[in-house]
């Protein structure tokens, strides 16, 4: 039966594998299609990614903007509603936290829609800082998230021992619950950070085709076939998100943050 | 309260917060309440909204309250000389792909899970750095991998060529039966365009959602009750079939929903791998609002009946976990 489990496990990490492994290589071929394995294996295909196509670098510099921008603004708005929900428990917070959640739980074509009209409404489509505030609202349920599993496992007697000691609620806060939470802060950033560098189709519909994140570049190209500069990009992004996840677990509680059992090691 | 409201020490900082210049406390909500509903409510009201406008000519529509899309979604615009199902038909095709894989996800993720949850913790955080890469992974990326294995030229049909399996398989007569499935051109295996390829597309997008979804559950099972059973005689399928799968049966079919409602809007895996007449409500909607149709209105209403499917199904899932609940 251990045997058994070990094989499956082994079957799915392989197939997970197999597509990125695919694109992995081929980014290695110096002809301008798609072969795998690799024909005549070159590294060119990096140096026209990041420096010399302007389509790419152009397209790779927005993503970077956006990413970091959306990641930044929904980490500064989920934090006050994660701090109320934790606080107060008001019910004005959980409608907020709600309603934040939405956009992340209905499929994202539908928002990706809405996004669309409000922006042309609003003068912000085909505007690139349009695309920050629709992926910070997109991807708003995930700091929320790992922001009030930050603030949860605080324990509360601390705020009662810091109180009683004459500290106002600001110095509590300074110095209690801020270093508590920052890992799941930073968590919080980073998985927004990765989800909106891939992200594709909300970003499809608000950018209005003014502007090219890398997933949108590649989408426009995959009507005229696949070039291996594609699985450069591919590459990258996942070069990314491994990073951050790594650092995230090295850093953070990985289990913890995906809501594993406290009591058992 | 605390016991710091007992304490006069405490008392002047209380004094001092409440001459606080700027009231943080009440600004901050009001600023919340009107950047969320903003941003997250209006866009799906505009949605609604656009749905009732009309279509001009000149690819532009205006402002109206007309139920003509509606309409024309149940039963065409011909109706009633004539009645279309085509769009009925493209929303069957969304449940179709999205049930299928949503089930196919979960079913295959709900024993890697449980193998995951019994390793040790460090090798647990491992095996989620590289799930959640994979979970990160963009559409566009994934579809490109699967896209490379399954086209013609190369990939799996050209290993299954060059390893003799086509020919084996056509020795055997199995290579009839996946003709008969579509997954066979007279020479050789094909995989695009297929049901098949998009349902392993689309389930392979979820499988590392599917994944997380179910690991809080199963990491938090009891093993003592497994093993209890165990010790009293049960056999290994029945611990799992009346310990195992009753405990984590609500998790189950949270994640099942959950990954079936966000699989109704795939778009990328259905525009590449199935086959133009089964194409999805998805496509339909983007081709009416971004593509050749350019009928926003349509589109809208398209997109709003996706909406509506998917909460039918939600709440119904609700509502046979209440009757599931009550019965026990």
């Amino acid at each position: 039966m251990r045997v058994f489990g070990m094989l499956y496990m082994g079957l799915v990490a392989l197939v997970l594998a197999l597509p990125i492994v695919v694109v992995c290589g081929a980014a290695l071929n110096s002809g301008r299609s798609m072969f795998f394995p690799p024909v005549d294996p070159t590294f060119e295909r990096f140096g026209e990614f990041f420096v010399s196509e302007p389509v790419w670098t152009v397209a790779l510099w927005n993503s970077v903007i956006v990413a970091t921008s959306a990641a930044s603004l929904a980490v500064l708005m989920a934090w006050p509603i994660a701090y109320m929900l934790w606080s107060t428990g008001s019910n004005i917070s959980k409608t907020l936290a709600g309603l934040g959640s939405l956009p992340f739980a209905v499929p994202p074509i539908v928002f990706g829609v809405g996004l669309g009209f409000f922006w042309a409404f609003t003068g912000g489509l085909g505007e690139i800082w349009a695309g920050i505030i629709s992926h910070a609202i997109l991807l708003l349920a995930l700091p929320l998230v790992t922001i009030s599993i930050g603030l949860q496992s605080i324990d509360r007697s601390l705020l009662d021992a810091a109180a009683t000691m004459g500290a106002t609620d600001q110095v509590a806060f300074r110095t209690v619950v801020l270093p508590q939470t920052v890992p799941y802060t930073i968590s919080g950033f980073f998985f927004v950070l990765v989800l909106s560098f891939n992200e594709f189709i909300v970003i499809f519909f608000v950018s209005a085709s003014s502007y090219a994140t890398v997933t949108l570049q590649i989408f426009n190209s995959l009507r005229n076939g696949y070039t291996p500069t594609m699985a450069v990009a591919a590459i990258t992004f996942l070069a990314v998100s491994i990073l951050v996840f790594s650092a995230v677990a090295r850093w953070g509680d990985l289990p913890r943050l995906m809501g594993a059992d406290q009591t058992r090691k | 309260m605390t016991v710091a409201d007992d304490i006069p020490l405490a008392k002047p900082a209380r004094a001092g917060k409440a001459t606080q210049p700027f009231p943080i406390r009440r600004v901050v909500p009001g600023v919340l309440t009107t950047l969320i509903v903003v941003f997250c409510v209006a866009p799906f009201l505009l949605v609604l909204a656009i749905s009732f406008g009309r279509k001009v000519d000149g690819a532009a529509w205006v402002w109206d309250l007309t139920f003509e899309n509606y309409q024309r979604f149940f039963v065409g615009v011909l109706w009633p000389d004539e009645i279309t199902l085509l769009y009925l038909q493209q929303l069957y095709y969304s449940f179709y792909f999205a049930v299928i894989a949503s089930l196919l996800a979960v079913l295959t993720a709900l024993p890697f899970t449980l193998l995951l949850t019994r390793l040790k913790r460090s090798t647990q955080a491992m095996w989620l750095v590289f799930i959640l890469s994979s979970l990160a992974m963009s559409e566009v990326f994934i579809v490109m991998g699967w896209d490379i294995l399954l086209s013609n030229n190369s990939g799996l049909p050209k290993l299954f060529r060059e390893t003799g399996l086509t020919a084996w398989l056509k020795d055997v007569g199995w290579f009839q039966t996946l003709r008969d499935w579509g997954l066979a051109n007279p020479r050789n295996v094909k995989f695009k365009t297929s049901d098949f390829a998009t349902v392993l597309t689309m389930s392979y997008l979820v499988w590392p959602y599917a994944v997380i979804l179910l690991y809080p559950a199963l990491s938090r099972l009891d093993p003592s009750l497994a093993e209890a059973a165990r010790t009293m005689g049960a056999g290994r399928w029945t611990v799992t079939r009346t310990v195992t799968l009753p405990s984590i049966r609500l998790p189950l079919l949270g994640t099942t929903l959950l990954l079936f409602v966000f699989l109704l809007g795939t778009y990328v895996a259905v525009t590449v791998f199935a086959a133009p007449e089964k194409h999805t409500t998805a496509v339909a909607i983007y081709s009416n609002v971004r593509g050749a149709n350019l009928n926003a209105p349509f589109g809208a209403t398209q997109a709003i009946m996706l909406l509506i499917a998917a909460s039918t199904c939600l709440s119904l899932g609700h509502l046979l976990n209440r009757k599931a609940e009550g019965a026990r």
